[in-house]
C-alpha cells in the first residue's frame, strides 16, 4: 500500500469495509499544540488523550493505515508488511533480531502485531534500586500507575482472569478470560505439578462482543495482524478515538528531523509523505517511535546548539537499551496440541516475578505458553535448534504435538547497550540505526534459572524431547530514560525532556528498568498519565 | 516417508469460511509465481537449487515447492527482514558471495561445483559451514556460519514453509478467517482441520542438535 | 445487508414462536375452564377462589382440574426437554461425543419429549407407568450428568475455577434435564389423584409442590444464565434480564409454595407470563448474537457452537409455564 489514506478530511474507519470517518486536518504553517511522531502504544494513546483534553494534535506515522477486515490475510509471508523491514545494523555480543520480532511499522505501531499480553508492573519495580537492590528507581509512584493501568485495561476491555494470583488487588478485568488451549494447559499442568500458580493471560482481544468488535475466533494469526478486529490494537481503539476527538493522523509520513530555533525550542517537524517534503509547525513535539527510532530521530536532529542530538545533554539518548530475554523450552507430547489455535500466549505464570527466594540474580521473569505458526516455528527449529535437511523435515512434521514455555525476562540497563547512527542510509537518505547489545552476567543467570525451571515444568507436564533456546530477545526499551536528575536521565517523570521544554518522549524508550512483563500496558499507562500531566501543566501555565 | 496427514490439503478450504478474499488473492499470487530466476545467474541458480534440495529435501511423489524461485523473488524485490548482523553484508551481496563460496569450497575439495558432488559430500560441506569451519578466500570475511544460519537456512526454510504444500505436510490449519477454531483442547480437532494418520512414524534421530 | 435481514428473520421467528406458544396455551384450555384474565382485566374484582359456576366453559367438571394441571406440566417438561435436547446435541457435538455416555442425554431428552407429548394428549386420570419411567430416567440422567460435568470441571488444571466453570461442561445443563424429569414426575403425581378431591403430591398440597418445583428449576436456570452472561461480561444490558426477571418469578413461586392461603396471585401470574415471554425474547437475542459474530451465519459451524446457545432461553418459558400450571391448579383448588 503506497498512498496515504489520512487525507482529504477523512480517515479510514477500520470497522467498516471501505468505510471512512471524518478527520480534522491542520494547516502545516499554523503551529499545532502537539506534533506526535509515532502512533503506537505511546504515540497513539497520547494523541487520543491529548485530543480529548482539547489540544490540537497531528500525529505522524511512517507506516500505512491498514484496514484489517479486508487487508489482513491469513498468511505469515504476506503479513510481513506490518513490520519495520528497513534494515538496522545489529552488533554487540548478542546482536538483536528486529523486524517481526519487535518492530512494527503501521498506524497503531507495534500494537498491530503484538501478542496482546497486557500485564502490570510488579509495584516494587518502580523502586527497583531502593526496594530490590538493582537497576534504578523510576520517578513514578506505583499507586498512581495502578490507576492508569486500570484506565488502559478499561479502554481496551482486557479479557483476563476473574482473580489474578499475583500482586496487590486490582479491579476485575473488564472481560472474562479466553479459553485456555492445549498449549496453555501444558503450562498449567507444569505449574500445578511444581506447586506454583498460573493463570489465563490477560489479553487485549475480546472474549465477548465489544462495539463493532466480534469476539475472538481463535484463528491464531494474532501476531500477523487481526483480520476480525477482536484484537484491541491502537489502530482500532486509541486512533479512532483520537480522530473523533479532533486529532489528525498522517500515515506514510516519515519524520526525518525535529527543527529547533535559536532559543533552543522545537518549532516543528520535517517529514516526507507521498514523495513530498513537508514541515509541520508545532508548539510541542512528542517523539514516540519506540526505542530504536526515537533515539535515532533525536540523534539525527542535530544543530549548532545541539551537536550531539536533541535532549542529549546527559549523553544518554540511545543508551541503556534494554530488551527482554525471550528464551524458551520446547518439547513434544503424546497428545495433539495443535498450538496454532488461539492467541499464542493463553496461559502464563508470574511466579518468578513475585517470588525472589533462591534467586542468584536480580530481576524477574514471567513465562507463557506459545503457538508459533509454521514460518515462525521453522525459524526457531533452524536458528535456535540448528536443524536442517531430513531431520528438520521430520521434526517439523511433529508440529501438531509441540508445546513450549517462553520467558519475558528482565534485562538490566547497561549504558554500553545503545542505539547509534550507522554510516549506511535508508531509502529516505537518513542514516540507519546501529543497535549494539550484549547480555550481562545477571541477565544470563536469570536465563539459566528460567531454563532450568521451565525444563522441570515441561517434564512434569509430560513433555519429551525437551530442548531450549540459547539466544532470543523481545521488546525494546530504555533509550531515553526518565528520571529525577537531568544528568542521569533524558526526560522527567512527565516525559518532558530536560533540555528542551517543549520536547517530549512518550514510548518504551522512557523506561528506566524493564521488569519481567511485556511493556505495552505500561507504555499506554504512561501515555495516559502524561496526557493528564500536560493538562495540569497547561492549567498552571507551565506548558 | 508415509504422509502424516494423508489427503489433507488446505487449498480445499479455499471457498469455505476459513479463507477470505484477501487470502485467496495472496495465495493465488504465490502459487502462480514464475519458476525462473531473475536475480541469480545460471550458475548461482544451479547451486541454489542443489542447496535447497539439501536444506529442505522434498518427496518426489508430489509437485515440488518452488523454494529456489521464492528465494530468488525475495532477492529480486530485495525484501529485507528489518535487521542485519553487522558482520554480514546486505542480503543480495551476501547471497551471491555465499553461493560462490560454496562452489569454491566444493571445487577445492572435490574438483566439481556444489551441484555436481554427491548428496553425502554436500551435507558434509554444509555441516562444516554450520560449525564455522570453512575459510576459503571466497567468503571474503563473511563468517560462513552466519551466512549458513541467517541467509541460507533462514531464507530457504522461510520460503518452504510459506507454501501451502508445506502446511499440508505438517498438518497446519492454514488460513483461518473469518472461521477460526472451536475445539482447542488436547486431542481435539475441528472437522476442517487435518486428520493425523493412525500409525505415525517412530521418532527419527536427528543430527546432533547445536543446543539442548 | 444480508446479516441484518437474517437477524430480522430470526427475531421474527422468535416472536412468532412466542406468540404461538402463548396462543397454543390459551387454545389448549378451550376444553378446560378459562381462567381469569379478561374478566379480571375488565375489572370484575378480585379473582380470589371462585366457585365452579363462574367457569366460562362448564362442560369440564372440576374433577378434571388436576388432569389439566398435569397436562400443562407434561407440556413444560416437554418444552424443557426440547431445549435440553437441542442444546446438549450442539454442545456434545462440539465435544465430539468423546465420551460415549454423551449420547445419553440426547436419548433421554428425546424420550422425555416423546412421553410429554403423549401426556399432553392424555386426558385420563392416574399416573402412566411408561411416562413415569421415562421421567425418572430423565431425572437420573440429569443428576448423573450434573455429576459428570462437575467432575469434568474439577479434573481440569485449575480445578473448580471460574475459567473451568466458563469452559468446562456447564453444570446447569444436565440440571435442566433433571428438572424436566422432576416436572414430569410431578405431573404424573398430580394426575394420580382422585377426581374432585384436593390434589396432593406425596401428601402435600399439589399446587404448592408444583410451585416449589418450578421455583427450584427457575433458580437453577438463572444460575446457568447468570454464569454464562458473566462469562460474556454482560456486554449488552439485555443480558441482565434473565438474572432479574426470573429470580423474581422464583421468589413469587416460592412465596406461593410456602405462603398464606387465599392470596391474590394475579401479579405472580403476570410475572410468570413475562418470564415465559422472556424465554423467547432471549432466543431472539441469541439468534442475533450468533449472527453478529465474525462470519455470521455463513460461519455457522463456529458461531452456532461458540456463540450464545439459541435453545437455552426457552427453558425459562418451560419453567414459567410450569409455574402457571401451579397457579392454575391453585385457582381451582385453593387448598392445593
Amino acid at each position: 500500500m503506497h498512498t496515504p489514506r489520512g487525507t482529504n478530511g477523512r480517515a479510514p474507519d477500520p470497522f467498516r469495509i471501505g468505510g471512512w470517518m471524518p478527520m480534522r486536518e491542520y494547516p502545516e504553517t499554523e503551529p499545532v499544540d502537539f506534533a506526535i511522531i509515532g502512533t503506537g502504544a505511546g504515540g497513539g494513546t497520547l494523541a487520543c488523550r491529548l485530543a480529548e483534553h482539547g489540544f490540537s494534535v497531528v500525529a505522524f506515522d511512517a507506516g500505512p493505515w491498514w484496514r484489517p477486515l479486508e487487508e489482513f490475510a491469513s498468511d505469515e509471508e504476506h503479513q510481513a508488511k506490518l513490520y519495520w523491514t528497513d534494515e538496522r545494523i545489529c552488533d554487540g555480543d548478542n546482536p538483536l533480531q528486529l523486524g517481526s520480532n519487535n518492530s512494527g511499522k503501521a498506524v497503531g505501531g507495534s500494537t498491530v502485531h503484538f501478542a496482546m499480553v497486557s500485564l502490570r508492573f510488579r509495584p516494587e519495580w518502580f523502586k527497583s534500586r531502593s526496594k530490590l537492590g538493582y537497576g534504578v528507581d523510576w520517578p513514578l509512584d506505583w499507586r498512581e500507575m495502578w490507576d492508569y493501568y486500570t484506565e488502559v485495561e478499561q479502554a481496551l476491555k482486557i479479557s483476563g482472569p476473574v482473580n489474578y494470583p499475583w500482586g496487590p488487588k486490582r479491579p476485575r478485568y473488564p472481560y472474562r478470560p479466553h479459553e485456555v488451549n492445549a498449549a496453555g494447559l501444558v503450562l498449567a499442568r507444569g505449574a500445578e505439578a511444581l506447586g506454583i500458580n498460573w493463570a489465563p493471560t490477560p489479553l487485549a482481544t475480546v472474549s465477548a462482543p465489544r462495539g463493532h468488535s466480534p469476539p475472538c475466533v481463535y484463528r491464531g494469526f494474532c501476531t500477523l495482524g487481526c483480520s476480525t478486529n477482536a484484537k484491541q490494537s491502537a489502530l482500532i481503539t486509541w486512533i479512532p478515538r483520537a480522530v473523533r476527538a479532533g486529532a489528525e493522523i498522517r500515515d506514510l509520513a516519515m519524520v526525518g528531523r525535529i527543527e529547533t530555533n535559536n532559543a533552543g525550542l522545537c518549532t516543528g517537524v520535517h517529514y516526507q509523505r507521498d514523495g513530498t517534503a513537508g514541515f509541520q509547525a508545532a508548539r510541542n513535539v512528542v517523539v514516540a517511535g519506540y526505542a530504536i527510532e526515537t533515539p535515532r530521530l533525536l540523534l539525527l536532529s542535530t544543530s549548532n546548539r545541539f551537536p550531539d542530538g536533541l535532549a542529549n545533554s546527559s549523553g544518554l539518548v540511545g543508551r541503556n537499551l534494554m530488551v527482554q530475554t525471550n528464551h524458551a523450552v520446547w518439547g513434544e507430547f503424546e497428545e495433539e496440541i495443535r498450538w496454532y489455535k488461539g492467541p499464542p500466549s493463553l496461559a502464563l505464570t508470574e511466579h518468578w516475578n513475585y517470588d525472589d527466594s533462591g534467586k542468584d540474580f536480580f530481576g524477574g521473569y514471567a513465562y507463557m505458553s506459545q503457538g508459533p505458526l509454521p514460518q515462525q516455528w521453522v525459524a526457531t527449529q533452524t536458528g535456535n535448534h540448528g536443524l536442517w535437511g531430513e531431520p528438520l523435515m521430520r521434526a517439523m512434521e511433529r508440529y501438531n504435538h509441540q508445546a513450549g514455555l517462553k520467558i519475558v525476562g528482565e534485562v538490566l540497563p547497561q549504558e554500553s547497550n545503545r542505539v547509534t547512527l550507522a554510516d549506511e542510509t535508508d531509502q529516505y537518505g537518513l542514516p540507519v540505526a546501529r543497535v549494539t547489545f550484549s547480555l550481562c552476567d545477571n541477565d544470563k543467570r536469570l536465563v539459566r534459572h528460567a531454563v532450568r525451571h521451565m525444563t522441570d515444568a515441561m517434564r512434569a507436564a509430560g513433555g519429551r524431547e525437551l530442548w531450549h533456546e540459547t539466544d532470543n530477545t523481545a521488546h525494546l526499551n530504555g533509550t531515553a530514560r526518565m528520571g529525577d536528575d537531568p544528568r542521569s536521565s533524558v526526560v522527567n517523570p512527565d516525559c518532558r525532556s530536560w533540555d528542551v521544554r517543549n520536547l517530549w518522549i512518550c514510548d518504551g524508550s522512557v523506561f528506566p528498568t524493564v521488569g519481567g512483563v511485556n511493556p505495552s500496558l505500561t507504555i499506554q499507562a504512561i501515555a495516559c498519565r502524561t496526557a493528564d500531566r500536560i493538562r495540569v501543566l497547561r492549567a498552571r501555565g507551565e506548558l | 516417508m508415509p504422509e502424516r496427514f494423508p489427503g489433507y490439503n488446505v487449498l480445499q478450504k479455499r471457498h469455505t469460511p476459513s479463507w477470505d478474499e484477501q487470502t485467496r488473492r495472496v495465495i493465488d499470487r504465490r502459487l502462480a509465481m514464475s519458476r525462473e530466476p531473475r536475480f541469480f545467474t545460471a550458475g548461482e541458480w544451479q547451486t541454489l537449487n542443489a542447496l535447497c534440495d539439501r536444506i529442505v529435501p522434498q518427496p518426489k511423489h508430489r509437485p515440488p515447492v518452488p523454494v529456489a524461485a521464492m528465494v530468488d523473488q525475495k532477492l529480486t524485490k530485495n525484501l529485507t527482514d528489518g535487521y542485519r548482523d553487522a558482520r554480514m553484508p546486505k542480503q543480495q551481496d551476501a547471497w551471491r558471495r555465499g553461493l560462490n563460496a560454496v562452489d569454491a569450497e566444493a571445487a577445492t575439495r572435490h574438483g566439481l561445483p556444489f551441484h555436481a558432488i554427491g548428496a553425502a559430500e554436500q551435507d558434509d560441506l554444509l555441516r562444516l559451514m554450520q560449525q564455522g569451519e570453512l575459510d576459503h578466500p571466497a567468503w571474503a570475511g563473511m563468517p560462513c556460519e552466519l551466512w549458513f544460519n541467517q541467509r541460507l537456512v533462514h531464507d530457504i526454510t522461510a520460503a518452504y514453509y510459506a507454501h501451502p504444500t508445506a502446511w499440508n505436510e505438517i498438518g497446519f490449519g492454514g488460513p483461518a478467517s473469518p472461521r477460526g477454531y472451536v475445539r482447542m483442547g488436547f486431542d481435539r480437532r475441528d472437522p476442517w482441520e487435518a486428520v493425523e494418520a493412525e500409525a505415525t512414524p517412530a521418532h527419527t534421530p536427528r543430527t546432533t542438535p547445536r543446543h539442548g | 445487508m444480508t446479516r441484518l435481514s437474517e437477524t430480522d428473520i430470526g427475531l421474527l421467528g422468535a416472536v412468532a414462536l412466542g406468540v404461538l406458544a402463548v396462543g397454543h396455551r390459551r387454545g389448549r384450555h378451550q376444553q378446560a375452564p378459562r381462567r381469569d384474565k379478561l374478566p379480571a382485566l375488565l375489572g370484575r374484582g378480585k379473582t380470589a377462589a371462585r366457585p365452579p359456576d363462574n367457569r366460562v366453559a362448564a362442560h369440564v367438571p372440576l374433577d378434571a382440574a388436576h388432569v389439566t394441571a398435569a397436562r400443562r406440566l407434561n407440556k413444560s417438561a416437554g418444552l424443557l426437554a426440547t431445549s435440553v435436547l437441542l442444546d446438549s446435541a450442539v454442545e456434545h457435538y462440539r465435544g465430539s461425543f468423546q465420551n460415549p455416555a454423551m449420547i445419553t442425554p440426547l436419548v433421554s431428552a428425546l424420550l422425555t419429549l416423546g412421553v410429554s407429548l403423549h401426556g399432553v394428549g392424555d386426558k385420563r386420570s392416574g399416573a402412566h407407568a411408561v411416562r413415569d419411567t421415562a421421567y425418572a430416567i430423565a431425572g437420573l440422567t440429569g443428576a448423573a450428568g450434573t455429576g459428570f460435568h462437575l467432575y469434568n470441571v474439577t479434573k481440569r488444571p485449575g480445578g473448580f475455577s471460574w475459567h473451568n466453570l466458563f469452559y468446562g461442561g456447564p453444570i446447569g445443563a444436565p440440571f435442566a434435564l433433571a428438572i424436566a424429569g422432576l416436572l414430569g414426575v410431578t405431573a404424573e403425581r398430580v394426575r394420580d389423584n382422585l377426581p374432585g378431591r384436593t390434589p396432593t403430591i406425596l401428601g402435600l398440597p399439589a399446587g404448592r409442590v408444583m410451585a416449589a418445583v418450578s421455583a427450584i428449576g427457575m433458580l437453577g436456570t438463572v444460575g446457568e444464565a447468570g454464569l454464562l452472561h458473566f462469562r460474556g461480561a454482560y456486554h449488552d444490558p439485555a443480558m441482565f434480564l434473565p438474572v432479574t426477571v426470573p429470580p423474581v418469578a422464583a421468589a413469587l413461586l416460592g412465596e406461593t409454595a410456602v405462603g398464606r392461603k387465599g392470596v391474590d396471585h394475579r401479579f405472580t401470574r403476570w410475572w410468570l407470563r413475562l418470564t415465559a415471554l422472556l424465554g423467547f425474547i432471549g432466543a431472539g437475542f441469541h439468534i442475533f448474537g450468533v449472527a453478529r459474530n465474525m462470519g455470521g451465519w455463513r460461519n455457522w459451524r463456529q458461531n452456532l457452537l461458540n456463540g450464545p446457545p439459541i435453545p437455552a432461553p426457552p427453558s425459562f418459558t418451560a419453567l414459567a409455564l410450569a409455574g402457571l400450571a401451579a397457579m392454575g391448579l391453585l385457582q381451582d383448588h385453593p387448598d392445593a
